[in-house]
């Protein structure tokens, strides 16, 4: 691939700067768009390993109507759902939008992705669309004439497995080498500090969930469960809805960061465990076979958890249009969640406009639901459980 | 756990789960399956049987099928699992009302792919599950294919063995329906006496049917491999086949454009309501149609780097030797499919190179993004461009595919490089037929106007007059019989290569 007509910047620093491999001056492009954002801190710790300045280092904004009108109209080559069409508009706007321009638009073909349901599931694919977009989406960008070269900048998609780690730094540095001018070792060490970053801020956030939860068993509040795939978190994706619900004070879990801590969850699935249904609270094979797309996996393990622990007392489920993977678990997901009477609330078909009008009597209907059964929900899920409960719980 | 009371567990949602299909009940039990030609199922059928089972094909696909499938699954899903949802439910349904659900339970079990493929593919059985709540029949037995592996249900099962003899039944099965329907498709449209080539093919499947149900055995391991890849017992029938087909004869100066048809596997696969019987459409249209063979997903399957991909949690304990064995593999394979090619003169197409293809498609589609037809969707359609193989190429994608959608994509680029290559991607929803065809209708126009004027060439540079050629012709019946072969000119029409094979091989022009 001619990803090497562009890298001017290397002209004006030949090989006496090799040894330093100065890159503080190589500006990177991200579209935020799709298993970006799950995976973002890799990204960063990857290039700032590599010595890429983090100022240099850009995202592209939250995806918005005006974006797509602005940067990536006619750029789309296809109908599809709505988290990749807009990803044109994420291109454009760092190709056209940046007042810095940037050299190096790096778009990554993510394949699979790291899952705390690793080892659980038959594999941690992503969509096939999320792993092919970017192939899709150059082409609206190369089909007439070449933008990127034009624009001076170098398109990068790295066809890369995040989920099998003994994998990344040979693909990464075979299909950047040249781009960034790397070696093997330090592309290792690079490949090494994305993931621990990676794993800093997922553990984190999964700390921060679950101190959520400790919240809700202190105060006996309910909180809302989000399920979703990772980009719905995109505000013009996911249309900021669970923003609403918690404007009435409902705090809100994401599926992608879930607490998955030893106690809650022996706790939760004690009785899957002992009756031998599951071999552990995280394996989905009593209601998944097809174990193989992370992301789906994902969204069956959440609404298990959400069916029992207790102060989840709603379930809003996201789902963008024409959306092909979730098609098949919209039933199962459903049924999973209700069974417990947790309540399910699911937002379908979502694009680039925000409903505004449906999505407000929806919300105020959750809320409504949400203050007359929660007591209830809380009370008879806790039943179901065995007192020795990991959380600490305000006495009643 | 520890506490001695018993909690009461989550009665939720759970995945369907296969009762057993064990040993013992094989002879009363009939495997069902479908998917593909009814010549593939036909020849299945044989090597099934063969092995002691009773085997039956599911109907062919009806548009009736569709309505049936979205009845029973989650809106949205892609015509394949809808159709195929869809036939597996009318089917069943029918037995029922006849024999009642628990016969149905007792005497069927439904053979179906699964857990293979990053998109629904490998999820069709999470919709059929839906489909056989839907019909009350959650203990209906359907066992999940993977690639090296059969899920037989609950405890094992073991009705069906999966071992070397039927694996190779089932694969040399489907390579020979592949180069009957390479026939087929070659001959037909250029046949004198309509009809012929259908009453020819159905006898060779019948005789070919026959020769799978009588295959002698040859242990189950690697004793049959060893057989399979040696063995003139199919060269052999298949030189008989070609006899068949000397029988037939055909006009070839029949001015046709030539399309190769490629897409998702299942429906650029199927033949029928599915995919608008689009094959039979553009023969009725005058033209020539390359049909997709199994045998290629087969070979990309096999492929050491989407091999790679596929296992890369299998560990191999030694990765050179493991890289050679599929090379290896890969190499008897083609090797395989050329002998039984030859056996009938060389007229099927030959596999394409998936190196080729791979390097092809790299700038456009990187080869290890999988699903649907991955990197080969332009893979082929530059390998037809290049070699001159066709004159378009129809592109069959499943109303919201996945995969599919991203490689039409990338095609925007492929076409902005070559934006002579004529393409046509056909959206298949199942029930819009009107609007795809048109759509093809339009592309296609261009490609018999190339063809006309390839032809035309052919005929000026040579110097040749068709009146010329027909009374050649006269003089030389054999040219008039569908297993003449004209070896491949340069042209993607057969007609031009015909008269330019004419010029060169048998010195006839200027
Ligand atoms: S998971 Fe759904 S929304 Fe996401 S890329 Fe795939 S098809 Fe599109
Ligand atoms: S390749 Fe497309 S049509 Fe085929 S199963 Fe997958 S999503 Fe459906």
């Amino acid at each position: 691939m001619g990803f090497l007509t562009l890298p001017t910047w290397f002209a004006k620093k030949p090989s006496a700067a090799r040894p330093f491999k100065d890159r503080s001056q190589i500006r990177v492009g991200i579209p935020k768009v799709l298993n970006i954002w799950t995976t973002h801190q890799f990204w960063l710790g990857f290039l700032m390993s590599l010595g890429i300045a983090s100022e240099n280092i850009v995202f592209s904004s939250d995806t918005s109507e005006e974006q797509g009108r602005e940067y990536g109209k006619g750029r789309g080559t296809v109908d599809c759902c709505y988290p990749v069409k807009c990803i044109s508009g994420h291109y454009g706007e760092l190709i056209f939008g940046l007042k810095k321009k940037i050299h190096i638009l790096l778009s990554p073909m993510i394949h699979s992705l790291p899952s705390i349901l690793h080892g659980h599931v038959v594999d941690t694919l992503t969509c096939t669309r999320v792993m092919a977009g970017p192939e899709n989406i150059k082409a609206g960008y190369m089909k007439g004439r070449d933008v990127f070269n034009e624009n001076g900048i170098a398109h990068v998609s790295p066809f890369v497995s995040l989920g099998d780690r003994h994998m990344v730094t040979e693909q990464l540095h075979s299909q950047l080498k040249d781009i960034f001018n790397l070696d093997l070792e330090e592309t290792s060490r690079a490949v090494r500090d994305g993931f621990t970053a990676l794993d800093a801020f997922t553990e984190k956030a999964r700390n921060q969930s679950r101190g959520i939860l400790d919240w809700c068993a202190q105060e006996r509040k309910p909180c809302i469960l989000v399920l979703a795939r990772p980009y719905h978190m995109d505000t013009g994706i996911g249309h900021e809805i669970e923003g609403d619900l918690q404007a009435y004070g409902y705090p809100i879990l994401w599926l992608q960061y879930l607490p998955g801590d030893e106690d809650l969850m022996k706790w939760l699935f004690e009785e899957d465990l002992d009756s031998g249904r599951i071999k552990s609270p995280f394996d989905i094979g009593d209601v998944w076979q097809s174990s193989y797309s992370s992301n789906t996996n994902e969204i069956m393990w959440g609404a298990k958890v959400a069916a029992r622990c207790p102060w989840i007392t709603a379930v809003v489920r996201l789902s963008s249009y024409e959306c092909g993977m979730d098609q098949p678990t919209y039933t199962p997901a459903q049924k999973i969640v209700e069974a417990t009477g947790t309540l399910f609330f699911k937002f379908g078909d979502l694009d680039s406009t925000k409903p505004a009008g449906s999505v407000r009597i929806r919300v105020e209907t959750i809320v409504h639901y949400m203050a007359r059964y929660s007591e209830e929900i809380i009370q008879r899920k806790l039943a179901r459980l065995s007192p020795n409960c990991p959380v600490p719980r305000a006495t009643a | 756990m520890g506490q001695g009371t018993q909690l009461p567990v989550v009665n939720h949602y759970t995945a369907y789960k296969a009762k057993p299909f064990t040993r013992a009940q094989r002879k009363d039990v009939t495997i069902l399956y479908g998917g593909l030609t009814w010549k593939h199922e036909r020849l299945i059928q044989g090597a099934l049987r063969n092995l002691k089972y009773n085997a039956e094909p599911l109907p062919n696909i009806q548009r009736e099928d569709l309505d049936a499938g979205k009845e029973m699954i989650d809106v949205g899903a892609c015509s394949p699992t809808i159709f195929t949802t869809g036939n597996l439910v009318n089917f069943l349904k029918k037995e029922a009302a006849k024999h009642g659900k628990e016969e149905v339970n007792r005497k069927y079990v439904y053979v179906t792919a699964g857990a293979c493929g990053p998109c629904r593919f490998g999820q069709y059985h999470e919709s059929y599950s839906m489909a056989l709540d839907g019909l009350g029949l959650r203990d209906f037995r359907m066992l999940l294919m993977a690639q090296d592996e059969l899920d037989q249900g609950e405890n094992g099962g073991s009705g069906l063995e999966v071992n070397m003899s039927l694996m190779l039944g089932l694969v040399w099965a489907a390579l020979c329906a592949d180069l009957l329907g390479d026939l087929e498709y070659l001959i037909r449209p250029y046949e004198v006496t309509p009809g012929q080539t259908e009453k020819v093919l159905k006898q060779s499947v019948e005789y070919l049917y026959e020769l799978f149900l009588n295959r002698p055995s040859r242990g189950e391991k690697y004793g049959a491999l060893a057989w399979h890849l040696t063995t003139n017992y199919f060269t052999k029938a298949l030189r008989e086949v070609r006899k068949m087909w000397d029988t037939i004869e055909v006009d070839r100066l029949r001015v046709k454009p030539k399309v190769k048809i490629t897409g998702e596997f299942w429906l650029q696969t199927h033949e029928g309501d599915g995919n608008y019987n689009i094959k039979r459409w553009l023969e009725q249209e005058n033209s020539e149609v390359i049909p997709p063979a199994v045998a290629v997903w087969f070979d990309y399957l096999m492929h050491p780097l989407i091999h790679r991909m596929e296992h890369r949690h299998a560990y191999a304990r030694h990765p050179k030797a493991m890289q050679f064995t599929l090379k290896l593999a890969e190499r008897l394979y083609a090797a395989t499919y050329n002998r039984l090619r030859r056996a009938l003169a060389s007229l099927p197409n030959e596999l394409p190179d998936q190196a080729e293809l791979a390097r092809l498609a790299e700038p456009f589609f990187h080869f290890e993004l999988r699903g649907g037809e991955g990197h080969m969707l332009i893979g082929k359609a530059l390998y037809v461009y290049h070699h001159k193989k066709a004159h378009m190429v129809c592109e069959l994608s499943p109303y919201s595919c996945m995969p599919n959608t991203m490689s039409i994509g990338a095609m925007a680029n492929v076409l902005g490089k070559y934006p002579d290559l004529l393409y046509a991607p056909i959206e298949v929803k199942g029930d819009s037929d009107v609007h795809a065809l048109s759509r093809c209708q339009m592309i296609l126009t261009e490609a018999k106007r190339r063809a006309q004027t390839e032809f035309d060439d052919a005929l000026r540079s040579t110097g040749l007059t068709i009146d010329k050629i027909r009374q050649y012709e006269v003089e030389h019946p054999e040219l008039r019989k569908a297993t003449y072969r004209v070896p491949h000119q340069g042209r993607a029409g057969s007609a031009a290569n015909y008269v330019l094979h004419l010029a060169s091989a048998r010195g006839l022009g200027k």
